[in-house]
């Protein structure tokens, strides 16, 4: 019986520009179905796209975020998107929405936004940190 | 935790071997080393120009999608479970 | 445990170095200790004289020369990349070392990060 350990994933890939989200979500159901714990999902630079409520895309095309947040919810992790990160591109819940005056939120349940320190944390202490980069 | 570094690095790389990072990831392997190719970076498996290194897998969702599962000599193929335990075995990991 | 962020693309044409930047300054505020590799193109941030007025950005030399203030112990650049695009010691900026081997850095630090 292999000694189970806990992980953080940093995606940093956008859906649809890079094949980051996808194979973070294989990966880490392939995690849980090994019985490791994931501690957190976060996401930075491009991959805050993952975190849109508004991205709908062909019926018969794979929905990223979708999937990511019932993978998310099913199993109670958290899934935090870099604040800065997610307000340059568009991304805001309804807190930001209020803080800058904004016409809208947009930010995917279960999703939350929150600051770098989650992914310092996630460093000091999953066992493992794994990133999901773009590929161009 | 529990696992020992002297079983190397575990090096996880999506680029295709024309990328700049590609050809950094391969000279940056120690001998006991692995190396994981993904996404784009199984393109090397069929790539008369990259001369890969002996611990290198490719996982085979990839290569299957590229056509390559057939053709493929040069490496193990594994799936996400084993790429889960090759994580469990190694303490440091890079994302190339 | 100590961090290595590692920035391969140049300047100004994506945010990926800058969020890699932020992602630097906020270890050092929660006192982690951290150190900054230029390799390849990526050397180009530590040209001097650079003014980004005309493309509306701000100049990335400001961003690195805050590093020291947030307490980031080390600027490196990749030997072979400044021989490439920086010949002149006169050309980069002052507080970086240069690396002879990228393996190397790599193997001395825990934990790696690329920009993007």
């Amino acid at each position: 019986m292999p000694t189970l350990l806990s992980y953080t994933l940093v995606i940093t890939g956008a859906p649809w520009s890079s094949q980051a989200p996808q194979t973070a979500l294989t990966f880490a159901r392939a995690l849980i179905d090994a019985g490791h714990r994931l501690d957190r999902l976060f996401l930075y630079g491009e991959g805050v796209h993952l975190a849109s409520a508004l991205s709908a895309p062909p019926s018969d095309e794979p929905h990223w975020p979708q999937e990511w947040s019932a993978f998310l919810t099913e199993h109670r992790i958290a899934g935090v998107a870099c604040i800065a990160s997610a307000l340059r591109r568009g991304l805001v819940d309804e807190r930001e929405q209020a803080r800058y005056e904004l016409s809208a939120h947009n930010l995917r349940a279960p999703f939350q936004i929150a600051g770098l320190g989650e992914w310092v944390d996630g460093t000091l202490t999953s066992d493992r940190v794994m990133y999901f980069h773009g590929s161009a | 935790m529990k696992q020992a570094q002297d079983i190397g690095t575990l090096h996880i790389l999506n680029k295709a071997p024309d990328h700049p990072r590609f050809m950094t990831c391969l000279s940056s392997l120690s001998d006991q080393d692995t190396l994981v190719l993904i996404e784009n970076a199984v393109l090397a498996l069929s790539d008369a120009d990259t001369a890969l290194p002996r611990h290198t897998v490719a996982l085979e969702a990839d290569t299957e999608a590229r056509g390559l599962s057939a053709t493929v000599t040069g490496a193990q193929q594994i799936s996400h479970a084993q790429l889960v335990e090759l994580t469990e075995h190694h303490s440091r990991i890079i994302s190339w | 445990m100590t961090t290595l962020i590692v920035i391969d693309q140049p300047p100004y044409g994506s945010w990926t170095g800058r969020e890699a930047m932020d992602m630097l300054f906020s270890l050092a505020a929660f006192d982690q200790p951290a150190a900054l590799l230029f390799i390849g193109a990526g050397v180009n941030w530590l040209r001097r004289s650079q003014n980004a007025s005309g493309i509306g950005q701000k100049t990335v030399e400001k961003n690195l020369s805050a590093a020291p203030l947030f307490g980031v112990d080390r600027i490196y650049a990749e030997q072979a990349a400044c021989d490439r695009f920086l010949p002149d010691a006169g050309q980069r900026v002052n507080g970086v070392e240069l690396a002879p081997s990228v393996k190397q850095l790599l193997d001395q630090h825990d934990h790696v990060f690329f920009a993007g």
